[in-house]
């Protein structure tokens, strides 16, 4: 009787209300996230140019309007998705050799990914910095070094193809060790027993990966492929670097996009209007995100 | 204990090549900053057969504006992660201990949404508010932005180190008669100490790298070093010297902190895509 008492009462004590713990949380995030947000919507219902003198007026959804019959719309979506494509193309399988290779557990591994994960903490515009000089066309070092291949120089950043390209290869060689992370800790989940009893029922190597490994990582897969794609919707700092979004808009991602029209441009309420339909864009990925991450846990 | 396997000889290969690939840029970076400019702009490039100078880092702290730029982002950077880690330990410890709390489904929901929304989207509105609120140009609005950007962060990962700590030993508090509060500061925290590091130093990281946030945000006062060093771009004639120097100077912080938190890092930049 006694038991069953103190158990309730320390129950109780351990059930005491917490919510308020988070209040300072939602101040800040409403602070710096919500209340921006309700006000971009409000804005894009407007006429707000920063050039303009004039009083803003309510046009309703003109901008959206607008927006979805301009061709740079959509060209730059386009280059959004091609990004996103190649970029995945890329990143993910050289993640899975990367991940693959560690998790054999070789010596020097701890150094080795010491040494892969670096490229991921440094700060992207620096990075982009350097790879600028790297892929000057005359006297940049990749120029130098393809051309001992025998390959002819190319001007990098002066065509939408190789100018895509250039951005890939610096984005992935920032974003490649964040894929090749989450791999790991996924293969590493998996019990070693798994495979020894591949092992002993005479599983060829390529079978142990098809059947037992390949499956177990899809999850992690489907999470990265999210996070991928949210991420490419937010690449910014490495085209600025790199391209500008050059030459002319050859190489413009929406989100680079937005920031022109309201930066350079100036039409505050036109780029408030293409930021509300990224954030349309990014929706059903976000759903997707929240439902995946859950079902990995 | 057969795992898949590529081979050694294949898997040092790949190891190897990756980490060349990881390190060269890296090097590229700081031997042009110790260049002259005869060494810099020739072919085939030098390597390693040049005199090393440290003209062009002179030359970097010469303008006038360097000092003060790198000071803001050390505040900036000290001062947002300072916020995020205690507004984010308090929801962490609400996180772990409680499956139900009010609003928890909704916070969670909205950790995830700042995760996903560009920045750029809710960046505009903000522009036009704080020039509305003379708050423009202000290191204390960047110290706020950076903040919330960065909270979710703070928050998965300290949640996890928080589910690390035993329930029995808050059990034991709680029978002793202590209350939320001092069950957190007395018993929770000191536990979690090296997570709160590891956590403050991944979100410093974050914060010392972000570049769309000051950029719209800031002009001449409150500018920080990554909208320096990618000032160096819009002039016409690109001078590599300095440039690498620039880009030296913001690097070597997170290569140095990176050296000491290896085993952190790992938790902290996987979190929030996995849940645990």
């Amino acid at each position: 009787m006694g038991l069953v008492g103190t158990l309730t009462r320390k129950q109780r004590r351990l059930t005491r209300p917490i919510g308020h713990y988070t209040l300072g949380t939602w101040v800040l995030l409403a602070l710096t996230i919500l209340v921006p947000l309700l006000y971009g919507i409000y804005i894009s219902l407007l006429d707000i140019n920063l050039a303009s003198f004039l009083a803003p007026q309510f046009v309703g959804l003109k901008n959206y309007t607008t927006a979805l019959q301009a061709s740079e719309t959509w060209s730059t979506l386009r280059i959004t998705i091609a990004l996103m494509f190649l970029g995945m193309i890329v990143q993910i399988p050289c993640g899975i050799i990367l991940a693959v290779a560690l998790h054999q557990q070789l010596r020097g591994t701890k150094i080795f990914r010491s040494i892969l994960i670096t490229p991921m903490l440094l700060t992207p515009v620096a990075v982009g910095l350097t790879f600028r000089f790297m892929f000057d066309t005359d006297l940049g070092v990749i120029n130098w070094f393809i051309g001992k291949l025998g390959i002819e120089s190319v001007n990098w950043l002066g065509s939408q193809t190789s100018g895509l390209v250039a951005i890939v290869i610096v984005d992935s060689w920032q974003s490649i060790p964040f894929v090749m992370l989450l791999i790991l800790a996924a293969l590493s989940a998996i019990p070693t027993s798994l495979f020894e009893a591949a092992t002993v029922d005479g599983a060829s190597n390529r079978q142990v990966f098809r059947l037992i490994t390949a499956p177990l990582i899809t999850p992690t897969l489907l999470v990265i492929v999210m996070i991928k794609i949210m991420d490419f919707l937010k690449l910014f700092d490495t085209i600025f670097m790199l391209t500008r979004g050059g030459p002319g808009n050859a190489t413009t991602t929406l989100g680079l996009w937005t920031y022109k029209t309201g930066f350079v441009f100036l039409e505050l309420s036109r780029a408030a209007a293409l930021g509300v339909i990224i954030l349309i864009i990014t929706m059903p990925v976000y759903f997707l995100w929240r439902k995946s991450t859950r079902n990995v846990r | 204990m057969k795992r898949i396997s590529l081979g050694k000889v294949t898997s040092y290969g790949i190891l190897i090549i990756s980490s060349f690939a990881s390190l060269f840029p890296l090097f590229w970076t700081f031997s042009t900053s110790i260049k002259n400019r005869t060494d810099t702009y020739v072919l085939p490039p030098k390597f390693f057969n040049f005199h090393p100078t440290l003209k062009n880092y002179i030359s970097l702290f010469k303008i006038k504006t360097f000092p003060h730029i790198y000071l803001n982002s050390i505040f900036i950077t000290l001062m947002s992660t300072l916020i995020s880690l205690i507004l984010g330990s308090l929801s962490a410890y609400a996180f772990a201990r409680r499956s139900k709390f009010r609003g928890r489904t909704l916070l969670d929901a909205l950790m995830i949404a700042v995760r996903a929304l560009p920045a750029i989207v809710v960046l505009l509105p903000i522009y036009k508010l704080s020039s509305y609120l003379g708050m423009y140009d202000s290191v204390w609005t960047l110290i706020l932005l950076y903040a919330g950007f960065n909270i979710p962060f703070a928050i998965w990962l300290l949640t996890s180190f928080f589910n690390q700590i035993p329930i029995e030993i808050e059990e034991a508090a709680r029978v002793d008669g202590a209350s939320n509060t001092r069950m957190f500061v007395q018993v929770i925290l000191p536990l979690a100490a090296p997570g709160l590091v590891a956590t403050g130093i991944f979100i410093s990281l974050l914060s010392w790298n972000e570049f769309l946030i000051p950029v719209i945000m800031a002009g001449e006062n409150a500018k920080t070093l990554p909208v320096f060093v990618a000032s160096f771009i819009s002039n016409k004639n690109l001078d590599w010297g300095p440039m690498a120097a620039a880009a030296t100077v913001a690097m070597v912080p997170i290569v140095a902190l990176t050296v000491f938190i290896q085993r952190w890092l790992v938790t902290g930049l996987s979190s929030g895509a996995v849940k645990d």
